[in-house]
């Protein structure tokens, strides 16, 4: 009898049909088994009614013929009944079922302990225990099919026949200890010692922005820490089983769940009564070899990231053994597989398992899926730029000692760049570098993540008999064998690997390359155009460093030692010179302390003198070094109908070179005795890092800007949450940090350089004009 | 005696040939038959400087002699050329100096206390305390400089400046109101070459953009055929406007001097000279000179060639009316600077040197070496341009796109902006000029710093007006490509791919002439 006959009225209640296999299995239903009634149990996403979710489903060009079989999409959701629900609280299921396959499940091989264990075993428990309840209510059983891996058998060595997993870990002890070590961690997470070491580590990276920013970061670190724990404690309790991964582990314990409830004797339903059920094991799942159509596939599954990897030529070695078997299926025939075990009806209580994999009868090892990979790409390279075709990387299979000591020698390489790269001037070049060093610190940490993740699936030496399911197979319909064979054996890995999969694989991320390559050939993000309405909106310059090539420190000497003779001027600079050590750290550390010591050495000094120095004497070289794209910009600004503010930690009579240039002028204010001079301290704390931004949205709203609509422009980390706080803010050569930072938010980065003409060195002097001549 | 300039003809003997660019130069072979045009050799200088002041003015052409013109309780202004002139500036003392100190001795004498002097820079930038010093010497700077007597001209402030009526053109004349207010106004000039001088020293010296904008413009730019031969001067002809219309209104002794060609210091004499007369002196000079600057650093060069004072001979001195005494400083002028040459040739050869009238103690950027080359050495001649209509004019310069930012701060825009929309002198002015003149900060810069006024780049572009209009191809040897792009010239390596590139305009075996300049040289094309 053929299946379309066999399944016929049959109501089979689907789960996870919005996953890979779940949809392939919907679709195959829909197009080719129209008798078969299917009933889908759908989570309501977030703001998306379970409905649309489905409609958007059957809108895919998967499922284009079985909308034509019917007639539209209106009549084709008409044959699916949907039922909302989740997995954490499945509603009661209708009592007029006769199959309930289960492909829901969380197919992330390193989910925190507490998730693994709430889809894959919480959500099989509560799954079933209203299958059971709907038998009861119907007064017949239900035939359960649990879709699982052929991985549940952890990490043994050699054939695994198709039966249940021989272990005696009880699975109510393990999620219990897995919930519980969930919140250990949240709870161990707030520890005096975790936190202070994390706000040590925001500190070091954030210190000069702020104490907020530095919180933010912390707290972005513990949730990291947190996740990270939950993950590790998931992987480690596994491995301590003899799983390879939380994955698995978790996996084998929701079949070990289905076997205890379908049995009629299960602790939780005294009195239910045995249930018919099937497992099916699927191996690695990949794309399809003949429907929907070859090659289709949904998102990236297991090997696709190493594929993708390695056509980029990022994957430079991989640490699998050559000969060992990757065992690889295509979608279509674990689709084919399900629907066949749907229409069997096995004896109550006893489970029937089916491996649906390769590795026995057609195995592929790693050396040969390498060839196959690395002939697509010989032939297909992924187009990466104008550099042409990428190198491709040769696998040589060391060994996973080796490529894990050439990892280890990478990531130390990087710390030690990077951290060298923290004390580097700033400069064009730098930046360069520290964009490459970004991109290596990328490319490595995926290495990582990949080498940790699949090191266990890499090594198993696992054979996985599929008798049954050959047997399966051979038992159908001699007209379903074309259209629904699954015997793995038929496939030609050279024709799939090479000609079907990887075309399929690639294809996303080719297109993205083409979208990629516009914007790359667009170049980086551009310089901000004024447009718009210029009413309330502001354009805020930071000084020195953005304006001019100046620092603190710079502009001190400028202000100091004009008046000083050359015995004096020695003796300042000799002063500054030994203090510049402490000065740095003071830098690194806080911006505001570093401005107040320095202000301390301008004790003594008249303000009304220091005013007629700057205008006389010091101007001139501020107006030399100042950049002239910097001072188009502000007028640009201004021309634009702006009101333009200067923001800087420098004094204020520093501040009136540029003066005219802008309506609002903030500096420093030196603090003065009765007599007019400075006391070395300030009139009011230094307006730095936080502050500024303060200070900005003050400002914004009692004189009615808008910051959303107003620009930034600032070189320095410390600088970070201004711009934030702007809505189109622009890094001026910044330094690494606000670097990074610009180019993850994507803001422009511009460099205005300074006038090459002029030595930094040169320092003014009341005795030399601007020409060097001498004035007396 | 002085030998007077000749046109060399290129030949098998003829040794390379100095070319100046920018803070360099360089030994060029030109190709045979190469006309190369030197400036006569310098006219000997007059011996009693101090006594040809004295005599000048005491008998003055045209004028009382200025004792007659100086009374008690008058009111005198001393207006002086600025730092544009000479080029490159003399060694002290500096000949206004001496006449200034004369002209004040015999204002004491006549019991004049009301007096004021004036850097006469009109558009220019002002001069810095230690410039001005220079010029006018120690003891008239400590006299005058901190009392506020001596100063800068400023043509933008609102209660500085007096209209003083319109020409029969409509052409506003205004100029500094303490000058315009003088009982006697005197002008004290150096007549480097013979555009200066004249009706340009008062209505343009001390006047401001509204006045100024009438003769500095495009249009009358590319009609003064040339600017070296007053007569056929567009721009010459409405300052003489303005200078007659003035001249009604207040008297103005005018003293103007004629220098010598001796611009470079003795250490660099090899300069002056033909190649072909080098002596063993001359060539070790050269050489270390050759070698010192292809290892210097590009500050020490910059500081050296900036640190050149010239030993300049004075060869006249004339006092009294403007005209009268301008017809003699100008014959003066051509004794020294003319050259006879026969005929157009296609191609025009100049090396332009590292300083201009605008970047004395500055940098000469891209826009100046233009002015340099376009402007000031195309247009040293008389009669008809050295290269024909349609030809071509080679320059060699490095003109790197560096700006100095506390003199030239318009400059800087001027370039990013303006020439990156245009290069034609008509379009920018209307597009851009009146923009750049009334900008606030560009103002704020000129009166308070030491900046040019917004619109003189402006002014730059429109001196090579003419050019750009007469010739076909622009080519600079040895330039920074992408500046000399930004500003629609094209850039070669050599002089032969120069030539290679202008072959398409002038052919394959064109008439070359080179203007062997500095020193100061007017072509008479005949």
């Amino acid at each position: 009898m053929r299946l379309l006959e066999r399944l016929d009225g049959r109501r089979v209640l689907l789960t996870g049909v919005t996953g890979f296999v779940g949809e392939a299995l919907l679709q195959r239903m829909l197009t080719d088994l129209p008798g078969l009634v299917p009933v889908v149990l759908v989570r309501p996403k977030s703001g998306q009614p379970v409905a649309d979710r489905v409609a958007g489903l059957l809108r895919k060009p998967t499922f284009a013929a079985a909308r034509e079989r019917v007639g539209g999409l209106d009549a084709l959701l008409a044959t699916v009944e949907v039922i909302e629900g989740d997995l954490a609280a499945v509603p009661a299921l209708p009592t007029d079922l006769d199959v309930v396959v289960h492909c829901a499940g969380d197919v992330s091989f390193d989910p925190p302990i507490q998730d693994a264990f709430a889809t894959n075993v919480d959500g099989t428990h509560a799954l079933l225990t209203r299958v059971v309840e709907a038998s009861v209510a119907r007064g017949r059983p239900i035939h359960y099919v649990h879709v699982s891996t052929a991985y549940v058998g952890g990490r043994r060595r050699g054939s695994v026949p198709e039966r249940s997993v021989e272990h005696d870990v009880d699975w109510r002890v393990e999620r219990d200890a897995g919930r519980r070590m969930a919140h250990r961690v949240e709870d161990d997470s707030r520890e005096p010692e975790v936190l202070s070491r994390l706000r040590r580590e925001a500190e070091r990276e954030h210190g000069r922005a702020g104490p907020i920013t530095v919180a933010q970061d912390a707290e972005r670190r513990r949730r990291t820490w947190v996740k990270d724990q939950q993950v590790a404690a998931g992987g480690e309790r596994a491995r301590s089983l003899g799983w390879t991964d939380a994955y698995t582990f978790t996996k084998a314990m929701g079949e070990r769940i289905v076997e205890e409830l379908t049995s009629g004797r299960s602790r939780d339903q005294p009195g239910a009564p045995a249930l018919p059920v099937s497992i099916v094991r699927p191996s690695i799942i990949e794309s399809a070899l003949v429907s929907p159509h070859p090659g289709w596939i949904e998102g990236f599954k297991m090997a696709e990231p190493i594929i993708l990897a390695y056509g980029r030529g990022e994957f430079p070695e991989f640490p699998a053994a050559p000969d060992s078997v990757v065992d690889i299926v295509p979608v279509d025939h674990v689709v084919n597989a399900i629907i066949a075990v749907c229409a069997t009806d096995p004896e109550p209580g006893v489970p029937q398992y089916f491996h649906v994999s390769s590795g026995a009868r057609n195995p592929l090892t790693f050396r040969r899926l390498y060839e196959l990979v690395r002939e697509h790409f010989e032939k297909h390279p992924f187009d990466l730029g104008e550099r042409g075709a990428v190198a491709l990387p040769t696998w040589r299979f060391p060994g996973s000692q080796r490529v894990e000591r050439v990892l280890a020698q990478g990531e130390t390489a990087h710390r030690l760049a990077d951290r060298a790269l923290g004390l580097a001037p700033r400069s064009e070049r730098v930046r360069e570098f520290s964009r490459d060093l970004d991109r290596t610190k990328t490319r490595l940490d995926s290495l990582r993540r990949y080498l940790e993740l699949y090191r266990s699936y890499t090594q198993v030496e696992l054979q996985f008999v599929d008798d049954r399911t050959l047997a399966l197979h051979r038992a159908l319909d001699p007209a379903d064998l074309e259209p629904f064979g699954f015997d793995t054996a038929v496939v030609d890995w050279t024709e799939y690997i090479r000609d079907i999969h990887c075309p399929a694989a690639t294809a996303p991320i080719r297109r993205y390359d083409v979208i990629r390559k516009r914007r790359a050939a667009a170049g980086e993000p551009r310089a901000r155009r004024l447009e718009g309405d210029p009413a309330g909106v502001l354009a805020v310059f930071d000084m020195d460093g953005t304006l001019m090539s100046s620092n603190v420190i710079e502009t001190y000497l400028w202000l100091r030692l004009p008046e000083l003779d050359r015995a004096d001027r020695l003796r300042e600079i000799g002063a500054l010179i030994r203090r510049v050590p402490s000065y740095v750290g003071a830098e690194r550390r806080d911006r505001g302390g570093f401005l107040r010591s320095v202000y301390r050495r301008y004790v003594g000094a008249d303000l009304h003198e220091l005013d007629a120095l700057v205008d006389e004497v010091v101007t001139p070289h501020v107006l030399e070094r100042v950049s002239g794209a910097a001072l188009r910009r502000v007028r640009e600004h201004r021309a634009a109908g702006h009101h333009t503010v200067l923001l800087t930690g420098a004094v204020r009579p520093l501040a009136r070179p540029l003066g005219p240039l802008f309506d609002h002028v903030v500096a420093a204010e030196l603090a003065v005795d009765a007599h007019g001079r400075a006391t070395g301290f300030l009139a009011s704390p230094p307006l730095v890092g936080e502050s500024r931004a303060a200070w900005l949205v003050r400002y914004a709203e009692v004189g009615g800007f808008d910051l959303s609509r107003s620009y930034g422009y600032a070189d320095s980390h410390s600088d970070l949450p201004m711009l934030r706080a702007v809505g189109k803010p622009t890094a001026v050569s910044p330094d690494v940090a606000l670097y990074r930072a610009a180019r993850t938010a994507r803001w422009p980065v511009e460099t205005w350089a300074t006038p090459s003409v002029t030595s930094r060195l040169r320092v003014p002097d009341v005795r030399h004009d601007t020409t060097g001549a001498a004035l007396t | 005696m002085s030998r007077p300039g000749f046109v060399l003809e290129v030949d098998d003997r003829t040794p390379p040939l100095v070319v100046h660019e920018g803070e360099g130069f360089r030994l060029e072979t030109f190709p045979r038959g190469t006309r190369v045009v030197y400036p006569p050799e310098s006219l000997p200088g007059i011996r009693d400087a101090d006594g040809a002041i004295r005599r000048a003015l005491l008998e003055p052409t045209n004028s009382e002699p200025l004792p007659v013109l100086l009374t008690a309780g008058m009111r005198l202004t001393i207006a002086f050329d600025d730092i544009s002139l000479p080029l490159p500036p003399m060694v002290k003392p500096d000949i206004r100096q001496r006449i200034i100190e004369q002209v004040l001795t015999m204002a004491a004498a006549a019991g004049v206390d009301d007096v004021e002097i004036i850097s006469a820079n009109a558009l220019h930038r002002r001069l810095t305390a230690a410039e001005l010093k220079d010029i006018v010497g120690e003891r008239v700077f400590r006299s005058f400089f901190p009392q506020g007597a001596l100063y800068n001209h400023d043509a933008e402030d609102p209660d500085g400046m007096l209209f003083i009526g319109e020409t029969d053109r409509g052409e506003v004349v205004e100029i500094n109101k303490r000058a315009a207010e003088s009982d006697l106004l005197v002008y004290v000039n150096v007549n480097l070459v013979a555009m200066d001088g004249g009706h340009k020293s008062v209505p343009i010296g001390l006047a401001g953009y509204k006045s100024l904008r009438h003769h500095h413009n495009s249009q009358t730019m590319v009609n003064s055929r040339s600017f070296m031969d007053h007569t056929k001067s567009a721009m010459h002809h409405s300052a003489w406007r303005m200078g007659k219309l003035l001249a009604d209104h207040l008297k103005i002794f005018t003293i103007e001097t004629t220098l010598n060609n001796d611009v470079f210091p003795d250490s660099y004499g090899f300069l002056m000279k033909r190649e072909w007369e080098w002596g063993v002196r001359d060539q070790a000079s050269m050489l270390a000179a050759r070698r010192g600057l292809a290892i210097a650093p590009k500050s020490v060069r910059h500081n050296l060639y900036q640190g050149m004072r010239a030993p300049y001979g004075l060869t006249g001195i004339n006092a009294g009316e403007t005209e009268a005494v301008h017809e003699l400083t100008v014959a003066k002028v051509h004794q020294q600077q003319m050259v006879e040459v026969q005929g157009q040739s296609d191609v025009l050869v100049m090396g332009v040197p590292y300083v201009g009238p605008y970047n004395v103690n500055s940098t000469m950027n891209p826009i100046l070496a233009t002015c340099m080359g376009l402007g000031y050495y195309f247009n040293s001649y008389r009669g008809q341009p050295v290269v024909r209509k349609g030809g071509a004019v080679i320059l060699y310069h490095p003109v790197e796109p560096d700006f100095n930012q506390l003199h030239h701060p318009s400059y800087v825009d001027f370039f990013e902006e303006v020439l990156s929309t245009s290069t034609d002198p008509a379009v920018i002015e209307a597009k851009f000029e009146q923009q750049y003149a009334t900008d606030p900060w560009y103002i704020h810069l000129y009166r308070t710093s030491h900046a040019y006024h917004g619109v003189h780049p402006f002014y730059m572009w429109y001196w090579a007006a003419h050019a750009m209009d007469h010739v076909g191809d622009v080519v600079w040897v040895g330039a920074d490509r992408k500046a000399v792009e930004r500003m629609g010239f094209r850039a070669a390596s050599s002089l032969q791919d120069a030539l290679e590139m202008v072959s398409g305009t002038v052919g394959r075996s064109p008439s070359i002439t080179y203007l062997h300049n500095p020193p100061h040289l007017i072509a008479d094309v005949r």
